[in-house]
């Protein structure tokens, strides 16, 4: 019975790493685009700017 | 969201079911409970091969980028599940023959070399840039993917006796109280695929309109 558990454990906590990285990848990505959003905001933000802040926001969904 | 809700649920029923309700093989014992993500694994793999393949038939015909990124992102997932089948493999194998690899058995060899086929998909696509690395990667998903069957058909044109072939021409080797457990593991698989796969997609996705965003601030600034 213990193959099998190691077998399990193996699977799981792959699969956990994985989208834990997938989590922090898209908590970056979401301060990142509040960072460029302000940034954007200082300037002056124009309409093709405006689709891509909302574009790169959405993953943050 | 509504995909990755039911894979949760295909998952989590199918490890309940494959380890209380399944019954335990009569020939290998307890140690056969590997066979249910060990297999579905496998064939997540061969998916994941095959969708890269497809996905740079798409990109060469039609030359959009979304399809580079599918190709990229599957042969990525397909070389995940393949590592994840070979450590669970071994596992079974040291538990019912004693030792953790077999190189006489056609499987185990010919599935080492589709792990390191896509292995080099990534040193070339890390080799080439832009418009060249995606051609290439597309040329190689799709060259590549014929080792698949190669893996697939070994086992059974060499007789191999160390190895079990569980699905014949004449159906699953297995009773239907375990099939229906594979099933539902095979369709998690399946699942969990197509959800990490829409994931990396729309990062992807919002990377570039990142990218792009820093360029016009950037220009901005300037």
């Amino acid at each position: 019975m213990e193959y099998v558990v190691a077998a399990y454990a193996v699977i799981w906590f792959v699969l956990m790493l994985y989208v834990v990285g997938v989590g922090l990848r898209t908590a970056r990505l979401t301060r990142e685009t509040e960072l460029m959003a302000r940034v954007l905001a200082e300037h002056g933000e124009g309409p093709a700017e405006g689709r891509a802040a909302d574009e790169a926001a959405g993953v943050g969904r | 969201m509504v995909l990755g809700s039911a894979t949760a649920v295909l998952m989590a029923a199918s490890v309940i079911g494959l380890f209380l309700v399944a019954p335990e093989d009569t020939d290998q014992g307890a140690i056969q409970r590997i066979f249910y993500f060990h297999v579905a694994i496998a064939i997540g793999s061969m998916i994941a091969f095959l969708v890269a393949c497809v996905a740079g038939v798409l990109y060469l015909r039609r030359g959009t980028r979304v399809w580079d990124d599918v190709g990229a992102v599957s042969a990525g997932l397909g070389l995940l599940f393949s590592a994840l089948t070979v450590v669970t493999g071994s596992i079974w194998a040291k538990g019912a023959w004693g030792t953790w690899w077999r190189w006489d058995d056609p499987r185990l060899v010919t599935y080492l070399i589709v792990i390191l086929l896509y292995a080099a998909y990534f040193v070339l696509r890390s080799s080439a840039e832009g418009d060249r690395r995606e051609r290439y990667s597309a040329v190689y998903a799709i060259f590549a993917f014929a080792a698949v069957p190669l893996s697939f058909y070994a086992v059974r044109v060499a007789e191999s006796f160390i190895h079990p072939v569980v699905f014949t021409e004449n159906g699953a080797n297995m009773p239907g109280s375990m099939l229906i457990w594979f099933v539902v593991a095979q369709v998690g698989v399946v699942g969990l695929f197509a959800t990490l796969l829409q994931l990396e997609l729309l990062q992807r996705r919002a990377q570039r309109a990142l990218d792009d965003l820093k360029l016009r601030i950037e220009a901005l600034a300037a």
